[in-house]
């Protein structure tokens, strides 16, 4: 049968495909990939995509940046050169999207080498979530659905918080944005800390800007990788005498120490979406929570499958139970 | 001392960067290449590149992703950073040697050389017929449980579930490739715990299962970054496993949408076989595949050398559906010294048969002489109990390790003074045909 949806996954993050082809009633199709020993991939297809609708989920296993995405690139080429009819490539969290601008002289401006890549290696359009700039929309040529992980997110704080308590904090000016907007649909109060940053993966000064006095203060960022900031955000929150300190995170790469960071932080929670595999984190930090998002991967790879509208995802999660 | 010339060496090999730049008469630019703690690449050039003639120079050895995505994002920043032209070199290019079904056919990479050896015959005029070397499978072993087992079905035994068809019988054979074998690849499959998945794969019914090509898709990506010229080290043909690319001028070089230049490591290998072969004169040039034929002619030839030839033969058989390579030399080797010639060695499965094959015959040695010396895995441990007495390869991927595991069983040809003067030329204007002459 043509033209059906079929749901390739790579190597990264099994869990949500199968999560994602669950939700979609559909089964994974059928591919293998493996490293040669002088460490060349090798993607297997074990299926015909000719003239179908290929989705392939491909997120960013921390560590392993490179091979993921060469993987996706390898597996995007051959169903183009396999003749699917259109490919969309699913990454959940895209890599390389804090390189986005060119901040020092001679400096790589790697997340528009990925989108430039990702086009010539053959995807028709890309679905991601909560990219860290959403300017990277506009390094496409073909379409680039930024989906957010939000509405989720609200659905969480709402199920879990007691709103009237809460102040929403943004670690720093740049997701002041995020974190407003999420503010705002809670009628919650909001804080910013401000900070500056020398070098990469280091942390700076930093300064509270609001009061959190006796709140529950709630800190929302795009991305926790080292967690440097959160645990000093965390500090921070607690000498300006917050009750509780949680964190909500859409990405929880949680690189290096991250893990040991936030269990030794005053943080209480910390909330990621599982856009990111995260292996054996979940038991090594008990202070962690997962938010599933595969409902709205799979609901936006339905939805642009039958050329519906994916706006709704943006403010709603689809309900699939 | 060359003027308006940058260098910029990546992480994959680090020495041969430093004797590219000595004999240009340049120190190399300097960078910060590492990774960021989530794995990203990081790349700041801190030098300044504008309006400068760049080469950079990565080889696809060690971690080959992660040593492309740095090369990709190093041309990308010099092509932020205003460089006038970005000229990629690499010795050894990444994915050039395009898959094979790696698990399926006997005679890929993935298998193995058995424990037994059937007898095919050699075809020749006037020559004696010799032992070949097949793949490790008995096939009149294999035949005979078919037939049993066959015979059990006729008689509509019971025993037909415990011997479906007598391919097991292959698997239970020391050494078989296999997931506890040492020549087992690290997988990357979609159950980490049961990497045994990957050999187990099937395509669905009807279907036949095919492995992605890389190749084009790696010259895709480098002139998609910002390529503006490629300079490669190769030996004319590209073995890819079945089907053979002339890199030098036919297809892989139309892959590109930028100027390829294709250095021949031809004349370091002739000239170490002109000099450091004893009576070379007498000896024979093997291609220890059809596909390599082109390449190990055209160095007879030049020498004026007899030339022979190993053909794999695969035959498929309707038992097992799996198929069946065996080895036959076509020419005479008897006592005579010969000398392999191959495009690259990786786990050695085919030079280390050819070799064994060659002794078989009554070759008194064998050198193998190979352009790109990967050696992954533990091949080097291999070589050393190969029949293969002398390995020589070029430093187009680091071999200080090799070098040391193997001592003399290895010579390293340095390639690094053809790379400086190909990068001389090309930023002169001048021609390259020199560096292509076959002498």
């Amino acid at each position: 049968m043509a033209n059906e949806i079929k749901l390739l996954s790579g190597s990264s993050h099994p869990e949500l495909s199968t999560k994602v082809a669950n939700r979609l009633g559909i089964e994974i199709a059928r591919t293998t990939s493996l490293n040669y020993s002088n460490q060349e991939t090798s993607v297997t297809i074990g299926e015909s995509v000719r003239d179908e609708d290929v989705y392939i989920l491909q997120s960013t296993a921390p560590g392993d940046v490179n091979d993921g995405l060469m993987e996706l690139l390898i597996m995007i080429h051959a169903c183009k050169t396999a003749s699917a009819r259109r490919i969309t490539a699913v990454i959940p969290c895209y890599p390389y999207a804090r390189q986005d601008k060119k901040d020092k002289s001679r400096a790589p401006i790697s997340a528009r080498l990925i989108a430039n890549m990702l086009q010539t290696a053959g995807a028709n359009h890309i679905i991601t979530m909560d990219l860290h700039a959403s300017q990277i929309q506009g390094f496409f040529n073909v379409p680039c659905d930024n989906l957010y992980a939000e509405p989720s997110v609200l659905r969480w704080i709402r199920e879990n918080m007691n709103v009237e308590d809460c102040v929403i904090v943004s670690p720093d000016a740049g997701g002041a944005k995020r974190a407003t907007s999420i503010a705002d649909r809670l009628n919650a109060s909001f804080a910013l800390i401000h900070k500056e940053r020398p070098r990469p993966n280091v942390v700076g000064r930093m300064v509270l800007i609001g009061e959190v006095r006796d709140k529950v203060a709630i800190l929302v960022d795009d991305m926790s990788d080292t967690c440097g900031t959160l645990a000093k955000a965390a500090a921070l929150l607690q000498a300006n005498q917050a009750r509780e300190i949680i964190a909500i995170a859409t990405h929880g790469i949680l690189s290096g120490n991250a893990i040991d960071t936030v269990n030794n932080s005053c943080l209480s929670q910390l909330v990621v979406t599982n856009t990111v595999p995260l292996g054996d984190k979940l038991e090594r930090c008990p202070k962690m929570k997962v938010i599933d998002v595969s409902g709205t991967l799979a609901e936006a790879i339905r939805r642009t499958h039958n050329g519906e509208s994916v706006s709704y995802l943006f403010t709603h999660v689809p309900d699939w139970d | 001392m060359v003027k308006n010339i940058v260098v910029l060496g990546g992480n994959s090999h680090p020495e041969l960067v430093e004797r590219i730049c000595a004999s240009l008469g340049l120190t190399p630019c300097s960078r910060i290449l590492t990774k960021f703690s989530g794995g990203e690449t990081r790349c700041e050039v801190q030098d300044s590149v504008r309006g400068k003639d760049v080469y950079i120079i990565q080889t696809g050895a060690g971690k080959v992703n992660d040593v492309l995505m740095d090369l990709l994002i190093m041309i990308s920043a010099l092509k932020t950073g205003s460089a006038r032209r970005v000229t990629a070199v690499l010795p050894l290019f990444p994915y050039s040697r395009q898959p094979d079904v790696p698990y399926k056919k006997a005679g890929a990479p993935m298998s193995r050389v058995g424990p037994d050896f059937s007898v095919p015959p050699t075809p020749g005029p006037g020559i004696a017929r010799s032992a070949g070397l097949d793949n490790g499978t008995d096939m009149s072993g294999l035949m005979s449980k078919v037939s049993l087992a066959d015979k059990a079905i006729d008689g509509g035994s019971p025993v037909k579930k415990s011997a479906p068809n007598g391919i097991n019988v292959s698997q239970s054979r020391p050494g078989t490739s296999g997931p506890g074998s040492p020549l087992t690849r690290t997988f990357t499959t979609h159950n980490y715990e049961n990497p045994a998945l990957v050999s187990t794969f099937q395509a669905k019914p009807g279907y036949k299962q095919w492995v992605a090509q890389a190749g084009t898709l790696v010259a895709d990506l480098l002139t998609c970054a910002g390529a503006d010229h490629i300079i490669t080290l190769c030996f004319g043909i590209l073995y890819t496993g079945g089907a053979t690319y002339d890199l030098h001028d036919s297809q892989y070089q139309g892959f590109f949408d930028v100027p390829v230049d294709n250095l021949y490591a031809k004349g370091l290998l002739q000239r170490y076989i002109t000099l450091n072969i004893p009576n070379y004169k007498d000896a024979v040039i093997v291609s220890p595949d059809a596909g390599g034929a082109k390449r190990a002619s055209a160095i007879a030839d030049s020498l004026g050398l007899s030339f022979s030839l190993i053909h794999k033969e695969r035959r498929p058989t309707k038992i097992t559906d799996r198929q069946s390579a065996s080895m036959i030399l076509v020419g005479d080797v008897s006592d005579r010294v010969c000398i392999l010639i191959d495009d690259l060695i990786d786990t050695g499965n085919t030079i280390f048969r050819a070799a064994k094959l060659l002794k078989r015959e009554g070759a008194t040695q064998v050198y193998a002489l190979v352009t790109h010396g990967v050696l992954s895995g533990d091949a080097p441990e291999r070589i050393k109990n190969s029949c293969i007495d002398k390995l020589v390869t070029t430093n187009s991927v680091p071999q200080d390790e090799n070098k040391a595991q193997l001592g003399p069983k290895l010579d390293v040809l340095d390639v690094s003074q053809v790379i400086a003067e190909a990068i001389r030329r090309s930023h002169h204007g001048e021609s390259l045909s020199a560096l292509f002459a076959y002498n």
